[in-house]
């Protein structure tokens, strides 16, 4: 499956156990505090691809990196799956 | 009951009565320790999961984590209880002791915390218990670091139990006593007796008190106990 569209699930799936509401559209210039996930929101998506990846490319990071949009936050997957490979 | 359970420091003392009083109640556990003991080894033929880990090699406490959920699974709680509380006092301790206690007994909580709530937090379900120690609160001469690294661990514990309890997810600490292990060992003797004196159950806590505290945490009925610290002392700061 292509990473955007797993990335995208993980969001659906995760908005819905955290019981957040989401923005009726993200694309890559929706910035992550206004598509509806609240923090802890995303720290459990964090978690969940990292079940569904197997990565977490913000612990791999030597420094701390906070995507702002949405086509951030798949950016830095991309790079980290790429150095992985 | 299939609930999962993680304890740190599982080798002797408390950790070794937390496990035991976990295995009798059903859950499955799993112990970390720098190494396996014979207890240990006992306790494997009824049914514990050893995982041999130096906690205070910080760097690699993603990696266990990572490794401890694709082996195990999610966890339902984690309980922090390896801890060292080298005694001397501050003005002639070595950088090296004060950087190595606090990375076992405040780094490593936090961080194996971080990485083990991920899975908690997806099943909107789970418990942290930090072991602390009443000298948190009282003080002991001698033991200021140590004091300072269980302080640290109440407060990290309060705050965490704010961000995270709406995922159903409680954290909470153990406060015990002075008890009777290893790590009391150099209290043995008179200050010991002291102790048991002034105690108004006139005895000390012992390592299975703090345990069977730990063990209610985990329990259903210690579903609305969070941000809290249970002190298991048998009254010596009452």
């Amino acid at each position: 499956m292509e990473l955007e569209q797993q990335i995208r699930e993980a969001l659906t799936k995760v908005a819905l156990i955290a019981d957040c509401t989401m923005v009726e559209t993200i694309n890559n210039n929706t910035v992550l505090l206004q598509s509806g996930l609240d923090s802890l929101g995303f720290a459990m998506l964090v978690a969940q691809l990292e079940e569904d990846l197997g990565i977490d490319p913000f612990s791999q990071m030597q420094i701390a990196v906070y995507p702002r949009t949405f086509g951030d936050f798949i950016s830095i997957y991309r790079q980290a799956l790429a150095q992985e490979s | 009951m299939n609930k999962l359970v993680i304890v740190t420091g599982a080798s002797r003392g408390l950790g070794l009565a937390i496990c035991q009083q976990l295995l009798q109640a059903g859950y499955t556990v799993v112990a970390l320790a720098r190494t396996q003991t014979e207890a240990l080894i006992q306790l494997q033929q009824a049914g514990l999961h050893f995982v041999a880990a130096d906690l205070s090699e910080l760097d690699k406490l993603p990696m266990l984590c990572s490794a401890l959920i694709k082996q195990f699974g999610r966890p339902y709680a984690l309980i922090n209880n390896a801890a060292v509380g080298y005694d001397g006092v501050l003005a002639t301790m070595h950088n090296s002791e004060i950087n190595g206690l606090l990375n076992l007994n405040i780094q490593a909580p936090i961080l194996l915390s971080k990485y083990l709530l991920r899975p908690m937090l997806l099943n909107q379900c789970g418990r942290i218990v930090n072991i602390s120690s009443i000298i948190a609160r009282t003080g002991f001469n001698g033991l200021s670091v140590y004091a300072a690294s269980k302080a640290a661990l109440e407060g990290f514990s309060k705050s965490l139990a704010r961000e995270v309890g709406k995922a159903g997810i409680t954290v909470n600490c153990v406060a015990p006593g002075y008890m009777q292990t290893d790590m009391t060992n150099s209290l043995q003797g008179n200050k010991l007796d002291s102790i048991k004196r002034r105690s108004p159950l006139g005895r000390l806590a012992t390592p299975d008190d703090a345990a069977a505290a730990v063990l209610y945490l985990l329990s259903e009925q210690a579903l609305a106990v969070t941000g809290t610290t249970l002190t298991v002392d048998a009254g010596s700061t009452a």
